[in-house]
């Protein structure tokens, strides 16, 4: 397939574009929705699709990828559940990722920037918006059908427990992928970043085989976009849900060096 | 014996039985997706789609019945007379993996109107009010201050052409001016309504702007006086010589503290903002005599003192 300019497709991401610049990659994805921008982003046409600029200073996921991301990206056709999709910048892109077959499930807990996912959603026809608080999934288990993927990027210092309730909970099953962006800086100040990265990843590997894991410095400071896929945790023991294996929570202590 | 689960997709439910392939339904909600989304929303006993009742009662006893989420298990329990208890993960997930999915249309018009729905009743919480208002006060204010100042600059000769311009500026500056008043007394008033004990320590407006700063009254009432103080500064805090108010610049009778005291002043108004907010938020007892006397105490102490 020949591209207009520099265009060349992304590998295993048939609805993303990248263009290898000199200092960095451009990423780019096909846009499921109508003009004009979500966040005042640019479009562009290669032979006839409609492209919109993936910035990986406004969105996580695109960081990742141009920082090498190992893992898979989400595919068209299979659905999404985006847990604190805030004004849907990168849910969107998420959504054209999956394409028009596919389905973006995307909560959100304030109130102002849901308005403006609303309205994002009403043009954007795979994106499903949900007011909700993504710690009580089962409020909204009723109205997502199962998903192959979950992506969360909710700053709090519980956000793993919270992933893990909404992937058991709400995933397809064995194989789903949990995408989740860490904002170390929300998990409290007794860690590192790199130390609040590694104690996610181990309380993550009880349930998720994690296959790739990224900083995304210098486009977020302090933040990693960790992934696996549910449930085929190898050799790590069975999480006892009596027993909270997650020390996440803010502690007192001193301020990690 | 494996309970019978009462599962949704959306606009619809679903009676699953022990084994997956005993599902009965599609149970709509409502033919019409929005009113669909209205029902899901309130989910009480009269939303319940009638079918899916009488398929409830060919259920014999001793099954145990359980749907989720919470509100529609109480909602059947009404109904049916029966316990309708909470799924268990694995039955949860047995019962999504049997559901058929939504159609594609009928579904985008369900979330919209729930989004919608839900989103019209979150902002017109009178707590969201405040907030809403308290910004838009700001932001007005700001602009007829710029306005204010960028007239200041010109001079002009009577009857000239950019007289007889700023003379009509002038009068819609004053249209402006009167909205800006109305604006201040609704939100003064919300804030004595909704939160009237930080409003008589602070004034209504600095409440206001406290609580749309913190993004809620319950926000609020868990800060530490030592943030409430600086809540809305610019600067960056730092031991040495950071920032001594925010908002709180603007509080009732910090005019009358001298200026070298005004940063101890902040400091004890913000810990008297801080049990306010906190009575406010929980209690919603009068403390406001209590704490004004306090607060006028200290304006006097720090009057007399020398530095």
């Amino acid at each position: 397939m020949r591209l207009g300019r520099d265009f060349r497709p992304v590998k295993g991401s048939p609805r993303m574009l990248e263009v290898a610049r000199a200092e960095r990659r451009e990423l780019w994805t096909e846009a499921v929705g109508e003009l004009p921008p979500v966040h005042g982003e640019r479009w562009t046409e290669v032979q006839d699709r409609r492209y919109r600029i993936f910035e990986p200073g406004r969105s996580k996921l695109a960081a990742a990828v141009v920082r090498g991301w190992a893992g898979d990206l989400p595919a068209p056709g299979e659905r999404w559940l985006y847990l604190g999709a805030a004004s849907g910048t990168t849910a969107s892109h998420l959504a054209d990722l999956v394409g028009p077959e596919g389905r973006v499930y995307a909560v959100e807990r304030s109130v102002r920037p849901f308005a403006r996912l609303l309205a994002l959603a009403e043009r954007w026809p795979n994106l499903r918006p949900i007011l909700g608080d993504a710690r009580d999934p089962l409020a909204y288990s009723a109205i997502v059908p199962p998903a192959a993927g979950l992506y969360a990027d909710i700053a709090q210092a519980d956000q793993l427990e919270i992933v893990l309730r909404n992937a058991e909970m709400l995933l397809r099953g064995d194989g789903a992928r949990v995408l989740v962006a860490l904002k170390t800086a929300s998990m409290g100040r007794h860690r590192t970043a790199t130390g609040h990265r590694d104690s996610a990843e181990g309380a993550l590997a009880h349930e998720v085989a994690l296959y790739a894991s990224v900083s995304l410095e210098p486009f977020h400071r302090g933040h990693f976009l960790v992934g696996g896929r549910w449930g085929r945790a190898s050799k790590m023991p069975a999480r006892d849900p009596s027993r909270p294996t997650l020390p996440l929570g803010r502690r007192p202590g001193r301020r990690a060096r | 014996m494996r309970p019978t689960l009462v599962v949704g997709n959306g606009p619809a439910l679903f009676l699953s039985g022990t084994d997956p392939a005993h599902l009965l339904g599609p149970f709509p909600l409502d033919s019409d997706p929005k009113q669909a989304a209205v029902r899901f929303d309130a989910m009480a006993r009269s939303d319940v789609p009638t079918r899916l009742l009488s398929a409830l009662e060919s259920i014999p006893v001793g099954v145990t019945l359980v749907a989720s989420p919470p509100r529609l298990a109480r909602a059947i329990s009404e109904c049916v007379g029966r316990p309708v208890a909470s799924p268990s993960l694995e039955d949860l997930r047995r019962g999504r993996a049997a559901v058929p999915l939504p159609d594609a249309a009928l579904e985008r018009r369900f979330f919209l109107a729930l989004g919608h729905l839900r989103l019209e009743r979150a902002l017109r919480a009178p707590e969201e009010v405040l907030i809403t208002l308290a910004r838009e006060e700001e932001r007005v204010e700001r602009s007829v201050g710029r306005e204010a100042r960028a007239a200041d600059s010109f001079v002009s000769v009577p009857d000239s052409p950019l007289d007889l311009h700023l003379v009509a500026w002038d009068r819609a500056r004053g249209a402006l001016g009167d909205l800006e008043d109305a604006l201040r007394r609704t939100v003064e008033k919300e804030a004595k309504t909704q939160v009237p004990n930080l409003s008589a320590v602070v004034g209504a407006r600095v409440a206001a702007r406290l609580v749309a700063a913190a993004g809620g009254i319950g926000a609020l009432a868990r800060m530490p006086a030592s943030r409430i103080q600086l809540l809305g500064s610019r600067r960056r805090p730092s031991p040495e010589r950071g920032p001594r108010f925010g908002l709180l610049y603007r509080a009732d009778r910090l005019a009358d503290v001298p200026i070298g005291r005004r940063g101890a002043y902040a400091r004890s108004l913000a810990a008297l903002a801080a049990i306010a907010v906190r009575v406010d938020a929980h209690g919603r007892r009068d403390v406001s005599a209590e704490l004004v006397a306090r607060r006028d105490r200290r304006v006097e102490v720090l009057r007399r003192r020398r530095r």
